[in-house]
């Protein structure tokens, strides 16, 4: 047999041209560009199209991963949108954001050896190209009578009313936030997610029939009794916006800043749309220490980094390999030139007045056998890290509405919404006609399963209303 | 010795049988003692071919037929007192032993007889002796005496004969629940003798038959094998007319096609239809082959016309057949099927004595003509005492011939002498011109453009028949992109139909049938002259009448329908009015059964009515209704009308949307459909042209979607019928040829009776749940397709029992050699949901465990493991030999697979322990098989029974090319059947001939499991085997077409357990070592199969799985990526990772596990469980269709009385031939010290596999050509029994004068054959059969000379020998991929079929070979005098060799005229090596 069947061998695995790192951290852009012409049919085609197609059982929303590489082999970029959409409402997003190295190209038969096949570039790279080709999402059943109300217009949020509008039902959107996305437009910086790609998707949701109602609180501006009596359900996706208190002593010093306030105030800086009391510190010529190891951590060093600092530093508690952020993540910041001082634990913020340091201590890791390796301090290895802005990445808690126990939703202790069960839908609450997934029910989490229970959630309720699930 | 009650998955309706069979007559008609002499001669020097039962003496049942012995009959009446009138008949009868039950069924056939006005003139008892029988014969023996029966004066002797018939035929129905009684025959002109007796000594048994008085004319004789035990003298052949060897393939078909037709047979000579089913329903096919044919002669056909229709030659694809004589076939063909498969029949009526043999020559039948008029036709020659000078003329029957001695007018009747009489009967030609109507065909069918689908209206139906994407992107794109199936790899490791928690398609619930052992597969592609799908619409005629109006009838070339087809059809001028649509839906008011009932009702009216066509069609859904599953429908409807006699008044056209893959048709077909329009199927492929997402050649569009569509359907429906050994369509259909797997009884009783399902399952409530639910779907259509997942393990398709957390699970803990890894892969696969039928069984726990210590140890345990075959070409180098250092390590067995082995691994750690001998015969050499432990015979394989295989060009690199004997890149072809292996004693000889060869192996043979493997397996027992493997259908592959994958064999368990149960029933279970594989994954389930009777088991896929496959199932691209079933260099060397010790470790963890469950059991050994089923508790499952599961008959305790070891009593073993082991040690010291000598001695046909023993010695000392320059000579004289000089090696020279058997030479390594007649024979070589059938099969060196014809598929699959002869049969030199061939004389059909390497010589002086050679692989060639003087050298060499050999005269004469007959010869080539490539070898061999 010719070359046909190896071009796994014959393609080795490339993303698309990075943006070189002294012109990408001078501004915003995304790092990577798309495609150059024919480069994504050539990743597509290293796919062996597994019997076992491990890419799929490792998506959290199961992907059609090989089956649609293979119309894109084929060319059939349209078909290869569409096929997307039945698994995935954001696939443009997901390609973006996934940290694809823990889920499907982790998994992939040719990451062993190979290199995996470039699944999240080709998912972004097709799905753009289709929009701009201007296909868009089919719609799947005739209009219905149901109306569902979608509190928060993050992943979730999107996901969800992608699902309902194309079953028929109408939706509408609330979201506290002047632009739709929740943290995909204010957590995420730019240079990952660009903010035209989620405004691209809100013309695609409106050309659909989805309504936002933006910049609107529910609770605050809009009574949520009468999206109970308004609306056939509910969804709550308001994600979690709490940040985790590392309780270290002198977080309130000036120039100590939390994450998300600190993401948020830049993405804003950049939309125009900033708000008084909200302003970004300045970084310029500053050090800069980022605690904690996650993704977040990693948007804030290389926030800061564009941002002007002079040097920047992230401290995190375990080794490299313990990290829970993207390795690929990693890798950027590295290359943009952030120092990463692994085996650190955070004692102190110094500073008189205002931050000057960090204190922290050495640590190693020992496991019990049990779960994950746990940090263990070195005695007598305390240093400070001298710093200008300290931001702290530890974390999130999800934001419940005040009013949820007043409908009869339960929440658990760390304020996580209760779904599904015996007796309940799939990610319906303790109130049968209000569901709710993302960040909301899982706490902080990667987007993608936001995105899963949006799809999931539609999906039960659809049931509930004796319609087809899509 | 055994157990009274038949166990549960045992039925007698599985028994099969084959034998040696023989004819003598006087073409004369005098009659002789020397004749019957010769019979029983002839008979006891076929003992080997028949069967010994279990107690090791008694036969498998023997009988001779004779001719008008009236003197001698005289004289036993004159003995006995009876007066006899002057025309009489006589016939032995088989009563009860019981005084008033044999009075009253003597009495009662003598009522029948007074009714057809004769007259019974006495009877009398007949003398039998005890010792010849045997303990089990004489066990069995009935009470036997003899009748003798007058007749009128002035009534005729066709008249008396049809009397008789109507006399026996009316007691056997009126005393049908007498078991015991039995006529062997009642006729005047023939009487039959039949025994169980031990074989050879049928004579001894009855004292008449040792009269000096006992005179014939002509004697039918036969020695029978069958896989069966239970003794019944019934079954002893011949019958009353014939003898068969071989088996009836199409034999469910043609008993369903003679009932429903029943009403159709009216004679003017005999009356039918109070005579009860015309044929048996029971017994053997052979005996319902009787009793059509008696049918068809009472009812007024001569032997000539009704054999030539019941076992027809293949007409229909000859296009040498005389214009007449084809009319004559195509018009009793629109009336009957043929009785199909391996047959090789001889027979006697009143008027002719006879032999013919089936379209594919299947069974051998070598004849010699006396100077004094005798014939004789038996299967093997060498039988007769004839002195050579005395023979005039010897020959042999080709496929599909027929000789017949006229023993009226006393003339010997040869193939073109009957053909005359056939064509001449009436204006065959003449009125199928006038009266046949074929529809016009387009070339390009633009039909299917005609009525496309709305894009919702499409996705309505896609739902509404639950179509998937992955069936349309996967299933439906490949046969109409390339015409054929796609190809997988891998097992099927989804869960069987019944047990899935999705609703599967109902298709699923059958399991195709397939032939092994009783009878050989046929290979669809290279012998697709023998096949054919025509199919005739119309209402049928009575085969009775000669008439032009029989002839009505519309003929189509497929039974696969376009659109255009079938309006045609239905607009026909001769059907209008005559036609019924019958709409497949019910609604809510009525249930699924209710609306099945409907439906039987409404096509019975409508038959009654007078329509011919009834289009059963799903085409036309209501809101609100839900479909009838179209097989459901056609199974039932087909039923209903033949009980009501009325289905060969109509035909079943069936429009459904269900219908996709080549199995769908066939099960519809399969179950009575005439026709099928696969409309939705057409429909989605259109669809998907339309948005351009099908691909034709160079990347085009397809323009012609439908044809190519319908030719891919027609390919994999031709590979369906010949895997079950069927060549027409009409013989498949009603045939019902599968097993159902999970269907409840009440379903297959209204919609598939007689179909064998032994477990139960869903029932009519459940699959109309079902149906109900999809209906529902399809209301909203617009969604998109549902994803599939049966063939790839899509997270949310299909449960896939090797799926990623399972393969992850095993490579964790077999590459850490962590124990609490393999526990967390052990309770993944244990604790699965139920999806195999073991989940359904449960260990029941002692109450008292055991300590672990006091279980045997794990290295006991592993003794009983061995890898299941993988060839070296599927696999890796790596990959196979670190499997096979692990085995040995764990002091367990590898095995090679079908591919051969470097000898640099024989005797070093490196090697398989097991040596596969399969169809391919790759690499199978002397040297081979004496470095094995064990030696398997593969019959089949679980993930394509049946079928043969291919490894693709781009697989066979340099060390593949070596170990297989064939050229790099050039692609090998491994044949469905092994062509020594055409029945049971065949199987029997091949035992033979690899003990000979290694006479300290276990033999072994694979199997897989389907309703009555058990059977076949007592057959296997029978024939010698040691050990047995029951294959699961879900074993792996490498490469195989999807739907062999998904919709052949059954689970192991069930096989598994029919087989032991069977064994053990029959009393043989003590001789066999029995194994189980397929999917076996855990010590759990090492121990569930214990208890269902395995001894030994065999793992495939989980110890590749531990060497690194992750199950991509893209083997047969050669990209795997894991390095192990690759030839890729690169992927092999930098991305294989797998270590011997990973397969150690997952052994050890396995019999570890294994040691616990024995202790939970409590319990020390494994060998303890083996059929103990009581440890086995049964699980009531998790979904409604599991709940209704009935396993208990896998259940059924079967242990023999003894219990203990179930392998004590050893093989049945003939033992050795005296000759061979003479030569064994007259030449061992001439072996011993390596060098040559000459030695003499005499043969017999008896003397089977003469010198195989000899050659293993020499292989096992010096390898298969240490001895060449030291050869050892045997000088034989005589007649060489079957497989002579089988695995030749080099060095060993046998020189025979006298003639051969078949199998000459089979697996020959090197040294030398020569054969040639005795001097003082004087017919001429050129036309004189020498040697039989498949010669030179698998040899891969060596050299043969033989002046003579040799017989069908003459060196196939050869790739290495030189042969020279002086004819071969049809199909010479089939798939041969080296060597070369020279025959110098007349070849037969399909020469070349498959061949893809070597080259051939072939004289061609009738000037028509280019019809003759198969034109799809090779080519031929002139050869000129210029440019190719190294092909008129070699052929000039190998002449004077054959000349210097065998002394032939006729070369002698060719070599004279060398310059001449150069113009008449032909070099045959593969298309693939050029003819300077040829020249260049040559050169270099010089």
């Amino acid at each position: 047999m010719s070359e046909k069947t190896f071009p796994f061998l014959k393609f080795h695995r490339a993303l698309p041209s990075e943006v070189p790192v002294p012109v990408r951290v001078l501004g915003f852009a995304e790092i990577h560009a798309g495609f150059a012409n024919g480069d994504g049919t050539d990743q597509a085609a290293r796919c062996l199209d597994c019997g076992n197609p491990y890419c799929s059982w490792a998506c959290p929303l199961h992907n059609r991963i090989p089956q649609w590489l293979k119309l894109v082999q084929a060319g059939r970029i349209e078909d290869a949108a569409a096929l997307m959409h039945e698994t995935n409402p954001l696939p443009e997003i997901c390609g973006r954001v996934c940290p694809q190295d823990r889920l499907c190209e982790g998994d992939c038969t040719l990451e062993e050896g190979f290199g995996a096949v470039t699944i999240g570039a080709i998912e972004r790279w097709v799905t753009d190209e289709a929009i701009k080709r201007g296909w868009r999402p089919a719609v799947l059943a005739p209009k219905t009578d149901k109306r569902v109300a979608i509190v928060g217009a993050g992943p979730a949020g999107l996901a969800a009313a992608d699902r309902l509008v194309r079953s028929g039902v109408a939706v509408d959107v609330f979201d506290r936030h002047e632009e739709i996305g929740g943290l995909l437009t204010f957590g995420i910086p730019p240079f990952k997610l660009d903010k035209a790609v989620v405004r691209q998707r809100r013309e695609v949701l409106e050309g659909l029939g989805v309504h936002f109602a933006l910049g609107v609180e529910v609770g605050r501006d809009v009574p949520f009794p009468s999206l109970l009596d308004g609306y056939d359900a509910v969804f709550i996706a308001t994600g979690a916006y709490t940040s985790t208190d590392g309780r270290l002593p002198g977080q309130t010093l000036p120039g100590v800043h939390a994450a998300l306030p600190f993401l948020i105030a830049n993405v804003r800086r950049l939309l125009g749309t900033e708000r008084p009391g909200e302003t970004l510190p300045d970084l310029a010529g500053q050090r800069v220490v980022v605690l904690g190891g996650g993704d977040t951590a990693m948007d804030c060093v290389r926030t800061s980094i564009r941002l002007g600092a002079a040097q920047v530093s992230c401290v995190y508690r375990r080794d490299e390999a313990n990290m829970p952020g993207s390795r690929r993540e990693v890798k950027y910041a590295k290359d943009e030139g952030v120092v990463f001082r692994f085996n650190r634990q955070p004692l102190e913020i110094v500073g008189g007045g205002r931050a000057s340091g960090v204190r922290v201590v050495e640590t190693r890791l020992v496991t019990d056998g049990s779960g994950r390796a746990r940090p263990e301090a070195v005695p007598g290895s305390e240093e400070v890290l001298p710093a200008d802005v300290v931001i702290l990445a530890f974390g999130f808690q999800p934001s419940p509405p005040s009013w949820c126990a007043q409908f009869g939703i339960e929440t658990d202790a760390s304020g996580r919404l209760r779904v599904g069960g015996t007796g309940r839908l799939p990610l319906q609450t303790s109130n049968p006609k209000i569901y709710a997934g993302g960040d909301t029910v899982r706490g902080a989490d990667l987007v993608v399963r936001a995105v899963h229970d949006g799809r999931e959630a539609a999906g039960s309720m659809l049931r509930q209303f004796g319609l087809p699930a899509a | 010795m055994t157990p009274g009650c038949p166990p549960r998955l045992y039925d007698s309706a599985f028994e099969r049988d084959s034998c040696g069979f023989g004819l003598i007559a006087s073409i004369d008609g005098r009659a002789s003692t020397w004749l019957v002499d010769q019979a029983f001669s002839a008979l006891a020097k076929m003992s080997h071919r028949g069967g010994v039962n279990a107690d090791g003496v008694t036969g498998d049942g023997s009988g001779i037929l004779l001719h008008r012995p009236e003197a001698w009959l005289c004289g036993l009446a004159a003995d006995a007192g009876i007066a006899l009138a002057a025309r009489f008949a006589a016939g032995l009868v088989f009563l009860p032993h019981d005084a008033a039950r044999a009075a009253a069924a003597e009495a009662t056939l003598a009522a029948c007889v007074a009714a057809e006005g004769l007259a019974v003139a006495g009877w009398r008892d007949v003398p039998l002796a005890d010792e010849p029988c045997g303990p089990l014969g004489l066990a069995h023996r009935p009470a036997i005496r003899q009748i003798f029966v007058d007749a009128p004066e002035a009534l005729a002797e066709p008249a008396f004969e049809r009397a008789l018939f109507r006399a026996r035929r009316r007691a056997e129905q009126a005393l049908c629940d007498e078991a015991d009684f039995y006529v062997v025959s009642l006729s005047a002109t023939d009487i039959g003798y039949k025994s169980m007796s031990a074989p050879g000594r049928l004579r001894e048994v009855f004292a008449d038959l040792q009269r000096t008085d006992l005179a014939a004319c002509a004697a039918v004789f036969h020695q029978r094998f069958s896989t069966n035990t239970r003794p019944n003298w019934q079954l002893a052949q011949p019958f009353r007319l014939l003898a068969h060897n071989g088996e009836i393939n199409t034999i469910q078909a043609n008993r369903a096609w003679t009932l429903a037709r029943a009403a159709k047979y009216r004679s003017p000579l005999v009356d039918f239809s109070d005579l009860g089913p015309l044929v048996s329903t029971g017994g053997s096919d052979s005996q319902s082959l009787d009793n059509m044919l008696e049918v068809l002669l009472a009812g007024g056909l001569d032997l000539l016309t009704a054999m030539r229709i019941l076992v027809p030659p293949a007409w229909g694809a000859r296009e040498d057949i005389d214009e007449d004589l084809e009319a004559f076939y195509e018009y009793y063909a629109l009336h009957s099927e043929p009785w199909d498969g391996p047959a090789g029949l001889v027979m006697c009526d009143a008027r002719y004595a006879a032999c013919t043999l089936d379209r594919n020559g299947l069974r051998p039948a070598r004849w010699a003509q006396s100077d004094d008029g005798h014939l004789i036709i038996a299967s093997e020659a060498g039988l007769w005492d004839v002195p050579p000078e005395r023979t005039v003329a010897k020959g042999r029957l080709g496929p599909g011939e027929m000789l017949a001695v006229d023993l009226v007018e006393h003339r010997l009747l040869d193939g073109p002498a009957i053909d005359a009489i056939n064509r001449a009967r009436a204006p065959f030609k003449q009125w199928l011109r006038e009266e046949v109507i074929y529809l016009e065909s387009y070339l390009i069918d633009p039909g299917l453009a005609a009525e496309p689908f709305a894009p919702d209206v499409l996705a309505r139906f896609q739902h509404l028949f639950a179509l998937t994407r992955e069936e349309r992107d996967v299933v439906l794109k490949s046969l109409a992109e390339s015409e054929a199936e796609a190809t997988g790899s891998m097992g099927d490791d989804t869960p069987i139909a019944v047990l899935s928690q999705m609703s599967r398609p109902l298709y699923e619930y059958f399991r195709q049938a397939f032939a092994q052992v009783t009878n050989p597969p046929i290979d669809p592609l290279r012998e697709r002259l023998v096949m054919s799908l025509v199919t005739q619409i119309g209402r049928e005629g009575n085969v009775f009448e000669l008439s032009r109006h029989n002839a009505r009838q519309l003929l189509l070339n497929s039974p696969i329908l376009s659109q255009r087809k079938l309006r045609q059809i239905l607009a026909l001028p001769e059907f209008l009015g005559q036609q019924r649509q019958i709409d497949l839906y019910f609604g809510a008011g009525e249930t699924l059964e209710q609306a099945l009932h409907r439906l039987c009702a409404e096509a019975e009216a409508a038959v009654r009515d007078g329509a011919v066509l009834l289009l059963l069609s799903d085409r036309y859904p209501q809101p609100g209704l839900t479909p009838v599953h179209a097989l459901l429908a056609t199974g039932a409807i087909h039923a209903h009308l033949v009980r009501m006699q009325l289905r060969c008044d109509c035909n079943l056209l069936v429009e459904t949307g269900s219908a996709r893959d080549p199995h769908h048709f066939a099960c519809l077909i399969g179950f009575g459909a005439t026709a099928v329009y696969p409309y939705l199927a057409y429909q989605t492929l259109f669809d998907m042209n339309r948005r351009g997402e099908l691909k034709g050649r160079e990347g085009e569009p397809l323009s012609e979607i439908g044809r190519s569509y319908r030719r891919g359907i027609r390919k994999g429906l031709l590979k369906i019928l010949s895997k079950m050994g069927i060549s027409t369509i009409a013989g498949y259909r009603g045939a019902q040829l599968f097993e159902i797997v999970g269907l409840d009884p009440a379903v297959v009783e209204l919609c598939f009776p007689g179909t064998p399902a032994r477990i139960g399952g869903a029932g009519f409530a459940d699959l109309e749940r079902e149906l109900r639910v999809q209906a529902r779907a399809a209301e909203t259509p617009s969604r998109w397709l549902l994803p599939g997942g049966l063939l790839k393990a899509v997270p949310d398709g299909e449960y896939h029992m090797y799926n990623p957390a399972v393969i992850g699970a095993l490579q964790a803990a077999v590459r850490t050699g962590d124990e609490s890894l393999y526990r967390r892969y052990a309770e993944a696969v244990n604790g699965r949901p139920p999806s195999a039928l073991r989940d359904l069984l449960v260990l029941r726990p002692a109450a008292a465990p055991l300590p672990l210590a006091k279980v045997e140890p794990a290295d006991s345990v592993l003794k009983r493991f061995d890898s299941a075959g993988m060839s070296l070409g599927a696999l890796s180098p790596e990959a196979h030999e670190a499997l096979a250092i692990a085995m040995n390590r764990l002091g367990a067995r590898s095995n090679s697979g079908e591919g051969g082995e470097d000898p640099a691994r024989y005797g070093t750690e490196r090697m398989s322990k097991i040596k596969q001998v399969a169809s391919g015969r790759f690499g199978v050499t002397p040297a081979y098989l004496v470095n094995a432990e064990v030696l398997q015979i593969k019959i089949a394989q679980g993930a394509k029974p049946g079928e043969g295989g291919q490894l693709p060009g781009h697989k066979v690199n340099g060390l593949i090319a070596r170990l297989r004997y064939a050229k790099p890149g050039i692609g090998l072809i491994s044949p469905p059947p092994h062509h020594d292996i055409y029945s049971i004693e065949d199987l029997a000889e091949l035992i033979h001939d690899l003990r000979e060869a290694n006479p300290k192996a276990l033999i072994s043979v694979k199997l897989v499991s389907h309703a009555g493997v058990g059977t076949i397996a007592a057959g296997v027992v029978k024939a010698g085997a040691d050990l047995i493997t029951v294959s699961g259908h879900d074993g792996g592959t490498g490469a195989s077409p999807i739907t062999s994958i998904r919709y052949a064999g059954t689970p192991w368990e069930l096989g598994l357990a029919e087989t032991h149960q069977t064994l053990v029933y029959n009393g043989l279970r003590q001789r066999v070592i029995l194994q189980t594989d397929g999917g076996l994954k855990t010590g759990l389930d090492v121990v569930k199969a214990a208890i269902l009777g395995a001894d030994s088991f065999g793992f495939g896929t989980a110890p590749m799985v531990a060497l690194g496959c992750k199950y991509l199932r893209i083997c047969h691209l050669n990209s795997c990526a894991t390095g192990v079933a690759t030839q890729h260099e690169v992927l092999r060397q930098k991305h294989f990772l797998g270590l011997p010790d990973m397969v150690v470790n997952f052994f050890r963890f396995v019999a570890e596990e294994v040691r616990e469950h024995l202790a939970a059991l409590g319990v020390t050994s494994l060998a303890e469980v083996v059929g103990r089923t009581e440890l086995l508790e049964h699980l009531p499952g998790i979904t409604p269709k599991q709940q209704v599961l009935d396993v208990s008959a896998l259940l059924d305790s079967a242990r023999p009385a003894s219990g203990g070891d179930f392998r004590c009593a050893g093989a049945l073993v003939a033992g050795p031939s005296a000759l061979a082991l003479r030569i064994e040690q007259d030449t061992a010291a001439a072996v011993a010290s390596r060098r040559g000598g000459v030695f003499r001695y005499p043969v017999s046909n008896v003397d089977r596999a003469i010198g195989a023993r000899l050659s293993g010695a020499v292989a096992r000392r010096h390898g298969d050509q240490g001895m060449a320059d030291e050869p050892i000579v045997l000088e034989l004289d005589g007649t060489a029994g079957q497989s002579f000089g089988a695995w030749n090696a080099g060095g060993v020279h046998l020189v025979l004068t006298g003639e051969a058997n078949d199998g000459v030479g089979k697996g020959m390594a090197g040294g030398r054959i020569v054969i040639r007649p005795p001097a003082r024979l004087r017919c001429p070589t050129q036309h004189t059969p020498i040697l039989g059938n498949t010669c030179l099969y698998g040899a891969t060196g060596g050299e043969l000379y033989a002046a003579g014809r040799a017989g069908e598929r003459f060196a196939v699959r050869n790739s290495g020998a030189l042969a020279v002869v002086e004819g071969v049969g049809d199909h010479g030199c089939e798939y041969m991929t080296g060597g070369v061939v020279v025959v110098l004389g007349r070849s037969g059909l399909n020469f070349g079929a498959g061949m893809t390497g070597g080259f051939a010589y072939v004289l061609d002086l009738e000037r028509d070979f280019v019809d003759r050679y198969n034109h799809e692989l090779v080519d031929i060639h002139r050869i000129s005098l210029e440019g190719m003087e190294n092909h008129l050298q070699h052929l000039r060499t190998l002449l004077r060799a054959h000349i210097e050999h065998t002394g032939s005269a006729w070369a002698e004469r060719l070599l004279g005229d060398f310059r001449d007959v150069l113009h008449k010869i032909w070099l045959v080539k593969p298309k693939a090596a050029s003819l300077d490539a040829l020249a260049e070898e040559l050169r270099r061999a010089a």
